[in-house]
């Protein structure tokens, strides 16, 4: 059995009968068996995916009406709920959260038939960029197990990656799908802010978090995005988007369109000299697709990491302070101590990097530092939508690479924090801003994977996905070497 | 320059044991010192922004009833209460 | 100069959900912890849905109190630990971006004196906390979460009160006007709660928080003036400072806690985006808002010519106001309203009387058509109430099953006069004498009959008895 499919090829192979979904889902499993020790992409698995698959093939044979997914494998990051399932977020505090309620998009998959196959390792809370900082330990770079798979959604873009499942839900934050995609040569899509529900995802910065698909390839993720895109009652933050068919047209093409080449993002210092030959490359194919392609300004971004950071600290100091270890969160007994000391000791089970980012959201918000810090980072943010807004009257996208630099080996960047916030410095921008961005596999170098990506004005993803479909035309990649 | 006692005390704020954590403090100091990059550029005419709705977008106020026993899920729960440690 | 100023927090009781979930507002008919769901309990992944009319009655209850009213409301975060804070942060708002709350810049009038409305918030309440045992040896806390999330309208007014009496009527009147306004229940036990600060001439101001009632209250601020009038006195300086109310032994306590260092830390609530709440929204609101009670008021006094105390009583209650308007018509609205005022309320005098009792405003009209048809005597009419309101049977079956008709017969009533001289050779010989005292027969009357003889008839018949 191939495992080495898409979604779309899947469903034809099971609606012509090349398979079951059962056989498909065993297969998948078992690869899971075969590679999971080594790669560690999940944290926990789904007991009953097999169950699942088999009353699909009953419903099949039967005649039933069926979900649009024909029960293929998807992969969920472990901080979104599922009900009845362990939700850790990948954190020690989180050890024993059961969650009594299904996450909106979760729910939206089961309603079309999909299977879960588990949830996916991340960097603690999604805070991170190599799922280094995974309190359960690190997802292996299936391109290479001495490398990092990039984070947080580290494990999510190793499940599909290394086969073991055709697709995964991850978060994005920063640039949470979009740089373990790139890293993990598979396609990342962050949507536009509030396109996707975010009911039911653990928050860490609400304000500029979404989920986003994870996929082998693009019509893969236009696919996903019908399945979990729209509003959502549950969800204040989702806008309408008048029920759009992502998949509609997306061999259109480019043709005559304007791409606003980021000069902040392709010049910097911080490109490494593969990144940087592999994005002039990558501009030639988009030239060769019919695009014309201008170099354009973006005076802010040199400012964003900060602003980021300081937002996102912010928000993440007081999305966390709910962990107190009383209502939920792991064994520890009440009883004997007194509440500011039982709080304090609970959160020590917090990791390094959350236990930073929550003294920093304690700093930068305060009476007397959110002057300097806080307000302006906010008014960072306005001043880069603006700017942001006045690139798209010219150009239908933007394009940058996703990371500056490949893969890296394990412990090499995470002992400076100022070199491991400069990571980010290409994927913040979409998040800040509400635009939808997706980082398309483009070349492996050295047996390390290099992501493009492409940002589109807010809600124009029909028109990303054909930017990003006609890149895909261009590409020829190995396949994974696990 | 970021005060290491300063740093300290926003951590008891934010109920964060720093006992064993000597080495955050430095950390956190260098990311601070790092967003003085927040000083160089012009914000003087920016203003904040938001999503919006309007009134007639909102929830409407009707008493949905949920699952009896989700208290009963949900740690520290013994004979109809939370059990919280005492307050001083 | 005395300066008291509030801060009045109003449960919004009469909606159906909570502020950002659909678990009920009035949380106190469940068992603990049975009124909650992953929102309310702040549960990971979950994410507040704002309650729209919630803000459309925090946005009335601003335009009652005569306060300007924004185009756009936000939310915001305030964070602190707390175990009856299932976030460990409070959603609430501030005017931190210009003015974002639902209302500010009002007044409200007592007595002629106007007390400003600095600014009124939209918020939710937290969970209620029980120490088990006495507070020294208390191992544990308890905590309730049903109430998390209820729906809060805070109040906070200027420096303006003079006196501790001024605080009274002012609550008093918001009580009513909430009431009226059909958003709130100010009766019901913890709907309604106030904290306050406190300075005298040339002193700092306190804050005093922790007070469970306006009785509290007022007993608060007494002391707590008498307090700092003694340091003044000894030429103390007066701290600023937040004190806490102890109920048990009846005074102020510094809270000097870490509460004074306390960061709140507030920012957006980026989960709820702003409101919109347009100027034909608003316009609409104001026009659906039930009449304000001093419109009432004047509208009894000019068009039914009802005397001043008794409109005042009449349109200052829901309860007695709805009645009242349902009953009355033409010719007899002076009679229903002192009907009410004299005889009703005396039988409905709490909140749980008003729930529970039987009466309607048909049994007033017609209880004002047999007294003045002369069927039945005013007294009559008071005992018939009294069953009417335990049992809402129809006014005249009462009337019959309890024999309530008035007696006007002349020779019945003669009958029993002369009876009464019988037996009453003294006071006869009394009321010959001193006419004053003639209502003492009169009353020996009313009593053989039951109230039920006519006593103007029954005046006049003893006194021409009286003269032969």
């Amino acid at each position: 059995m191939n495992l080495n499919t898409s979604i779309l090829k899947y469903i034809e192979d099971v609606k012509s009968g090349t398979f079951t979904v059962e056989e498909f889902t065993a297969a998948t499993l078992q690869r899971i068996k075969d590679v999971d020790t080594d790669v560690h992409a999940y944290l926990s698995l789904n007991d009953s995916a097999i169950n699942d698959a088999k009353k699909i093939d009953q419903k099949i044979s039967s005649g039933e009406k069926i979900g649009q997914c024909y029960g293929f494998p998807i992969s969920i990051k472990d901080n979104i709920c599922i009900t009845g399932t362990k939700t850790t977020c990948a954190s020690k505090i989180l050890e024993n959260f059961i969650a009594p309620y299904t996450s909106t998009v979760v729910n939206h998959l089961q309603n079309e038939d999909a299977i879960i196959t588990g949830k996916t390792n991340l960097d603690e809370f999604a805070m991170g960029l190599t799922t280094e900082f995974s309190a359960y330990g690190p997802t292996k770079n299936p391109w290479n197990v001495d490398y990092v798979p990039g984070g947080s959604s580290g494990g999510s873009a190793a499940s599909v990656a290394a086969n073991e499942c055709l697709a995964s839900l991850g978060s994005d934050t920063g640039g949470s799908v979009r740089n373990p995609a790139s890293f993990c040569s598979v396609v990342g899509l962050k949507p536009t802010y509030g396109l996707i529900s975010r009911y039911g995802l653990i928050s860490y910065a609400n304000s500029i978090e979404q989920i986003g698909p994870m996929t082998k390839t693009v019509k893969d993720s236009a696919f996903l995005l019908n399945i979990i895109a729209g509003q959502d009652v549950h969800d204040d933050t989702t806008i309408d988007n008048g029920n759009a068919n992502y998949l509609e047209n997306i061999e259109n093409g480019i043709e005559g369109k304007k791409i606003g080449i980021i000069k902040e993002m392709t010049t910097s210092d911080g490109l490494s000299s593969e990144v940087s030959t592999a994005t002039k490359d990558a501009i030639n194919d988009f030239e060769s697709l019919g695009a014309s392609c201008e170099e354009v300004a973006l005076p802010t971004i040199p400012y964003t990491i900060a602003a980021y950071y300081t937002i996102t600290s912010t928000e993440a100091g007081s999305n966390l302070a709910r962990y107190d270890n009383i209502r939920y969160g792991y064994e520890m007994e009440s009883e004997g101590y007194e509440y500011n000391s039982y709080i304090s000791k609970s959160r020590t089970k917090f990791g390094p990097e959350v236990t930073r980012r929550i003294i920093l959201g304690g700093f930068v918000p305060s009476a007397g530092h959110a002057g300097k810090y806080f307000l302006k980072a906010l008014k960072v943010k306005s001043k880069l939508i603006s700017e942001i807004n006045s690139a798209f009257e010219k150009f239908d996208y933007l394009i940058a690479p996703t990371s500056p630099v490949q893969p890296f080996r394990f412990g090499e960047k995470i002992d400076d924090p100022v070199t491991l916030m400069l990571l980010d410095y290409n994927t913040v921008t979409a998040n800040l801003t509400g635009k939808p961005a997706i980082s398309v596999p483009y070349r492996v170098v050295n047996g390390l994977p290099i992501g493009m990506q492409i940002m589109a004005n807010s809600l124009e993803e029909k028109s990303l996905f054909q930017a990003a479909h006609a890149l895909e035309t261009k590409t020829k990649l190995p396949e994974v070497p696990l | 320059m970021v005060d290491e006692e300063e740093i300290i005390r926003v951590a008891e704020l934010m109920k964060i044991d720093l006992e064993d954590h000597g080495e955050h403090v430095s950390r956190v100091k260098k990311m601070l010192e790092y967003f003085d990059i927040l000083d160089q550029i012009d914000l003087t005419s920016e203003e904040i922004t938001s999503q919006q709705k309007s009134l007639n977008e909102l929830r409407k106020d009707e008493f949905i009833p949920h699952d009896k026993k989700l208290i009963e899920s949900l740690k520290n729960f013994r004979e109809h209460y939370v059990r919280a440690p005492k307050m001083n | 100069m005395t300066k008291i100023g509030l801060e009045i927090h109003c449960q919004l009781t009469k909606l159906e959900s909570k502020l950002f979930c659909s678990c009920k507002a009035n949380y106190r008919e469940f068992e603990p912890n049975h009124n909650i769901c992953p929102v309310c309990m702040g549960l990971p992944g979950s994410l507040p849905r704002l309650n729209q009319k919630a803000v459309e009655s925090a946005t009335s209850i601003a335009m009652a109190l005569n306060c300007q009213t924004p185009e756009k409301i936000a939310f915001f975060r305030k964070n602190y630990f707390y175990p009856d804070l299932p976030k460990n942060f409070q959603i609430t708002q501030l005017n931190v971006y210009g003015d974002m709350s639902v209302g500010g810049e009002g007044y409200v009038d007592v007595e002629g004196k106007k007390i400003k409305i600095r600014r009124i918030q939209l918020e939710e309440d937290p969970g209620r906390l029980i120490y088990e045992g006495a507070s020294d040896r208390t191992k544990i806390t308890l905590v309730d979460y049903n109430r998390a999330g209820t729906p809060l309208v805070e109040i906070v007014t200027d420096p303006d009160f003079d006196n501790p009496r001024q605080v009274r009527i002012f609550l008093n009147i918001l009580s009513d006007l909430l009431e009226n306004l059909g958003v709130a229940e100010p009766g019901l036990e913890g709907a309604m709660r106030a904290d306050g600060n406190v300075s005298i001439e040339g002193g700092n101001k306190v804050e005093i928080k922790n007070i469970g009632s306006f009785h509290d209250l007022e007993k608060a601020l007494h002391f707590e003036l008498t307090r700092q009038q003694s340091l003044s006195e000894r030429d103390i300086e007066i701290a600023m400072e937040t004190r806490h109310w102890d109920d048990r032994r009846k005074i102020t306590i510094s809270s000097r806690s870490k509460e004074e260092d306390q960061d709140y830390r507030y920012f957006l609530e980026n989960d709820i985006p702003w409101v919109k709440i347009e100027q034909n929204t608003r316009d609409t609101l104001k026009e659906n808002m039930p009449e304000s009670i001093s419109s009432k008021k004047e509208r009894y006094i000019h068009k039914f010519d009802i005397a001043p105390q008794v409109a005042d009583i009449i349109a200052s209650d829901r309860y007695y106001s709805q009645l009242f308007e349902n009953a009355y018509s033409e010719h007899n609205a002076k009679d229903i309203a002192n009907l009410i005022t004299t005889d009703v309320i005396g039988f409905i005098d709490t909140k749980e009387k008003q729930e529970t009792s039987k009466i309607t405003p048909k049994h007033l009209s017609d209880l004002i058509d047999a007294i003045n048809a002369k069927t039945i005597t005013r007294n009559s009419a008071k005992v018939a109430l009294q069953e009417i309101v335990k049992s809402g049977k129809d006014t005249d079956r009462i009337l019959k099953e309890m024999d309530l008709g008035q007696v006007s017969d002349s020779s019945e009533i003669d009958g029993i006069i002369s009876q009464i001289f019988e037996d009453e050779k003294q006071a006869v010989i009394d009321a010959k004498e001193r006419p004053e005292t003639v209502n003492f027969l009169v009353g020996k009357v009313m009593q053989k009959t039951k109230g039920k003889a006519d006593p103007v008839k029954t005046l006049e018949l003893i006194k021409s008895k009286l003269n032969q």
